[in-house]
């Protein structure tokens, strides 16, 4: 399986840029982020000790609908939560994440978003990286289907999720915690809880408490961490950036 | 205040029903947001005095543009462009659709245009502004208008069925001519653009996927590109392709939209300072010279690629052919 | 100039101490942290500034039928958040969708087969799941149910009149619209408009009218050797939900009011005329039938409402989730730190952001296992499966009281 491939701070205009392609659903998202910036025309919509958290979806070929709207306030809730809104420069000022789907089918209206939905996720957190936002910590997602037989399958292809019972779109942060579930379909509390272990594995990697009560980071198997590709792909843009002091060195 | 009557800006949409919209704001604000922060008064007498020595900030000729860069994506009219700094995706897309009552021969052809805050910080999402709805004015012009795609190859049976091809323009980063920038971007995407094919047989449309049939390439009358001047220095000085910072220290823009046959379909002086009207004239034979530039790249670009498509899908075949 | 004197004279001195309304404004947070845990000496239960548990959701009414101009109608009641939904049905001939006449040569063969499906219906032989396919790709593709919500003007304050969808008014009609795609609540058939050519033959002893025609949806055809019937057009459901007053949670009730109002959804029997080349339909209000809808999806919505947001402040860090729980367990004999509040109001949800939505059915009318239709949660980290273990508990609970009042209405 070829695992996903992003890019970071590819554009010059924008403070932060990163672009992920996820090979299995198809998808090709460019993410920007502007922050922290004036947002002079909804001055009456900020907050006094906080920063705004702004999300724009752009479809790559059909224009916004209500789809777009309900996945950005998804999207807003999580990052709003991660980003500490309230560092200094922060506070009254905008965090504007635009995200352009520039590769992959469009989703038509009243489709379900689920299948785009890890990789705007994703896409997001690597931009707001690299324009340096602070944030509390960060996050991985996981994309599962349970098949009408019962099998969970990991980032199922649209013909896939179309033909599953349910479809899961998980997040978890760097510490362990849930942050968000998207479940659709017909199933059963137990199922999402295997669904739940599952995604844990594919974005932490196994954890096992070890005796001393400290984590340990097994293998997640052959399914790649999410979370490890967000730290190498960031780690290698540090090392791309720093070079020039390494090489010195 | 807003006014009782408020309207928002851009919405020309098919469906009625759940039509997204967005917030409405005061003209004024829009103005004063699509405005990129303006240029120090010794910036744009440093770029003006240099220009008056014939220099520009980059080292280019005063006809000369920024080395343009394109490359495809997977999908067959994926498109992405690279002006300088000026950085663009393109992406074609087409499906089967009613035509319209008034012209059953014909297919449907749309350009849509959004700036977003990726491309500058000073463009605000879900708002239009004057930049967008002037590129958009001269897109449909240059391109749509001039009928450079024949709307009536999209036609698939009279009255019932047509191809509506779709040309998004995502702005990823800008720094000046957006305008041409855009239009490469699009023609090249036509061009490269291939639809499914679609046969009628007892009324019926049947569209082959790419795996059965080869896909068609659309039909292109001609390959009309605008080239945008900009005049300095009372109109001594005019040059091609202007960065950002050139933009903003220009006192008038001049649009020619003119193809390979040297035959004008669009021609804008929009504003600023007047120009002289026989600028006019020399500045087309410079347009043309561009535009056949141009479309020589493109062409040598685009060719390399279907060749390497081509190379691939046959690689493909015989691997299938092998396995089988 | 007396009057100033007089205005001043009766002005009693401030007191120190505030009504509870007041606190309420300027203190919200500490105001339902005071109400959520009352200090241990006074004995007092946990209780929401409203009055009610917090699992416990708002007294909920509807009402079916109340619009005569819709084919069906409901307006729910949840405390003060009141959702009207009509249900409006119209005809789509098929010879006005681009799409219908184009088949894909490769792929699903789906449209294939929808000229062959009337065929394989008549032969009553048909795989119970490739029904399931057309169902959906006739509703999903066709876009045969179009809800659409408005926030109207007025409902609570800051909607003002002339003012486009708000990005919460589009985003609730995505969710209506999805959920009804992922439920597969309404059934394609009710809504196809069939037509059996008539056998032309001469053996033929007499020729059946529209009617009978119509009918046959089950049976098997009398004259299964004539042309396969065809579908000539398509009722769409425009399912237009209003909020006439928004006081928190208008998910629960814009769902509600649509469940209701396609339960009360009556579609008008239709057939094709063959001498008029058009649809005609019924007046008599007999012919009429009921919508026939799968299984009765209800939609809880809960928010979380954390004790620490109260300082204004939260820590930078944040402890791992394992050490979190751990010190929740210790801490488990003081004080609670969140809430789960159900059905949250206007008030709640400008103190929560942590939200989670349930959707549950119940197999067989109530009697079977309780099946999750949807389940949601983003915005916090305090839902995590032991929360939502119960919160489905909590949705499976309601869902009999729902379906207890939408039986009555």
């Amino acid at each position: 399986m070829v695992g996903p491939t992003a890019s970071l701070s590819i554009l010059s205009r924008a403070d932060g840029s990163a672009s992920l392609k996820c090979p299995t659903t198809g998808y090709n998202v460019l993410g920007s982020v502007n922050a922290p910036i004036e947002l002079p025309a909804r001055r009456d919509a900020l907050k006094p000790e906080e920063a705004t958290v702004e999300v724009f979806v752009k479809p790559g070929n059909t224009t916004a609908g209500v789809g777009e709207r309900y996945v950005e306030g998804i999207l807003r809730s999580v990052l709003q939560k991660v980003i500490l809104g309230r560092e200094r420069g922060f506070p009254r000022r905008g965090v504007v994440i635009t995200l352009a789907i520039i590769g992959g089918d469009a989703v038509e209206r009243g489709d379900s978003y689920l299948n785009i939905l890890p990789t705007l996720l994703q896409v997001s957190l690597l931009a707001l990286l690299s324009a340096a936002v602070p944030m509390s910590m960060t996050f991985s997602t996981a994309l599962l289907g349970v098949t009408k037989s019962g099998d969970i399958i990991c980032n199922p292809s649209a013909a896939e999720a179309k033909a599953a019972s349910s479809l899961h779109v998980l997040a978890f942060s760097s510490k362990g915690h849930l942050l968000l579930d998207e479940s659709q379909g017909r199933f059963e509390f137990e199922q999402w809880e295997s669904v739940r272990e599952r995604a844990f594995s594919i974005c932490r990697g196994m954890a096992t408490p070890g005796a001393d009560g400290d984590v340990t980071m097994g293998d997640g198997g052959d399914e790649a961490r999410i979370n490890g590709f967000i730290c190498e792909t960031v780690e290698d843009h540090l090392h791309r950036d720093y070079s020039w002091k390494i090489d010195s060195a | 205040m807003r006014p009782a009557t408020a309207k928002w800006p851009k919405m020309v949409q098919k469906k009625t029903f759940d039509r997204p919209r967005r917030d409405s704001s005061p003209r004024c604000a829009i103005r004063k947001m699509s405005k990129e922060a303006p240029l120090s008064v010794a910036e744009r007498e440093f770029i003006l005095e240099a220009l008056r020595e014939n220099v520009r900030l980059d080292g280019r000729g005063a006809d000369q543009f920024r080395s343009l860069n394109l490359s495809f994506g997977d999908e067959y009219g994926h498109v992405k462009l690279q002006l300088g700094k000026t950085s663009i995706v393109v992406r074609i897309s087409s499906e089967v659709t009613k035509p319209r009552d008034d012209r059953p021969f014909d297919g449907l052809f749309n350009i849509n245009l959004e700036l977003s805050a990726m491309g500058s910080p000073a463009w605000e999402n879900g708002r239009s502004n004057e930049l967008e709805a002037y590129v958009t004015h001269v897109l449909d012009s240059v391109i749509r208008r001039s009928n450079a795609l024949d709307t009536e190859s999209l036609c698939i049976l009279k009255g019932v069925s047509c191809w509506s091809i779709r040309a998004d323009v995502h702005i990823l980063d800008y720094d000046g001519n957006l305008t041409d920038a855009a239009c490469i971007a699009i023609m090249t995407g036509l061009q490269h653009f291939r639809r499914p094919d679609a046969v009628v047989r007892d009324g019926q449309v049947i569209v082959y996927g790419v795996e059965e049939r080869v896909p068609v390439a659309l039909n292109i009358t001609h390959k009309p590109l605008s080239i945008t001047f900009n005049a300095f220095n009372e109109g001594h000085n005019i040059i091609v392709d202007a960065t950002r910072k050139e933009e903003q220290s220009s006192e008038g823009e001049l649009v020619i939209g003119i193809n390979n046959g040297g035959d004008v379909c669009f021609l804008s002086k929009f504003s600023g300072a007047p120009v002289d009207a026989m600028e006019v004239v020399t500045r087309s034979n410079v347009a043309l010279e561009k535009v056949k530039e141009i479309n020589a790249q493109v062409e040598r670009v685009m060719q390399a690629d279907l060749a390497k498509r081509a190379k691939k899908g046959m690689a493909e075949e015989s691997r299938a052919e092998n396995d089988r | 100039m007396a009057a100033p004197e007089a205005k001043v004279a009766p002005s009693i001195p401030p007191s120190l101490s505030l009504p509870p309304s007041q606190f309420a404004r300027l203190q919200p947070h500490a105001y339902l942290l005071a109400h959520l845990s009352p200090p241990p000496a006074s004995n007092q239960p946990s209780i929401r500034a409203n009055g009610r548990a917090p699992s416990q959701f708002r007294v909920t009414s509807a009402n079916a039928g109340s619009l005569t101009h819709t084919n069906g109608s409901a307006v729910v009641r949840i405390g003060d958040t009141a959702a009207v939904c009509g249900v409006r049905a119209e005809l789509l001939h098929t010879e006005d969708i681009a799409s219908w006449s184009v088949s894909q040569a490769s792929g699903s063969h789906k449209r294939r087969r929808l000229a062959d499906l009337g065929k394989k219906s008549a032969e009553e032989d048909e795989e119970d799941e490739e029904d399931d396919e057309e169902d959906r790709a006739h509703i999903e593709d066709l876009n045969l149910l179009v809800p659409n919500l408005s926030l109207s003007t007025g409902c609570a304050p800051g909607f003002i009149p002339g003012a486009p969808p708000s990005a919460l008014a589009q985003s609730l009609s995505h969710q209506i619209l999805s959920l009804l795609h992922s439920t597969r609540l309404v059934r394609a058939d009710d809504l196809r408009i069939w037509y059996q050519p008539p056998n032309l033959g001469p053996e033929e002893p007499e020729r059946h009218n529209e009617d009978e025609q119509m009918d046959m949806d089950a049976e098997h055809s009398p004259t299964s050797e004539s042309k396969p019937r065809e579908i000539k057009a398509f009722w769409v459901l425009y399912i237009d939900v209003m909020i006439i007053s928004l006081a928190g949670n208008p998910f629960d009730a814009a769902w509600a009011a649509v469940l209701a109002a396609l339960r009360d959804t009556k579609l008008p029997k239709a057939w094709w005329d063959v001498d008029n080349e058009t649809i005609l339909c019924s007046d008599n209000i007999s012919d009429a039938r009921k919508l026939c809808l799968r299984g009765l999806p209800v939609a809880s919505s809960f928010g979380v409402f954390e004790a620490d947001a109260a300082a204004g402040w939260r820590p930078n860090v944040i402890p791992d989730a394992e050490e979190q729980k751990a010190q929740d367990q210790k801490r488990k004999k003081g004080s609670q730190q969140s809430w789960i509040l159900a059905d949250p109001d206007g008030y709640e949800e400008g103190l929560s952001q942590e939200r989670a939505c349930i959707v549950v059915d119940k197999e067989q009318g109530g009697k079977g296992k309780t099946v999750i239709m949807k389940m949601e949660k983003h915005g916090g980290w305090t839902v995590d499966t032991e929360e939502l273990r119960q919160l489905v508990d909590i949705s499976a609970r309601r869902w009999d009281e729902m379906k207890r009042m939408l039986d009555q209405c």
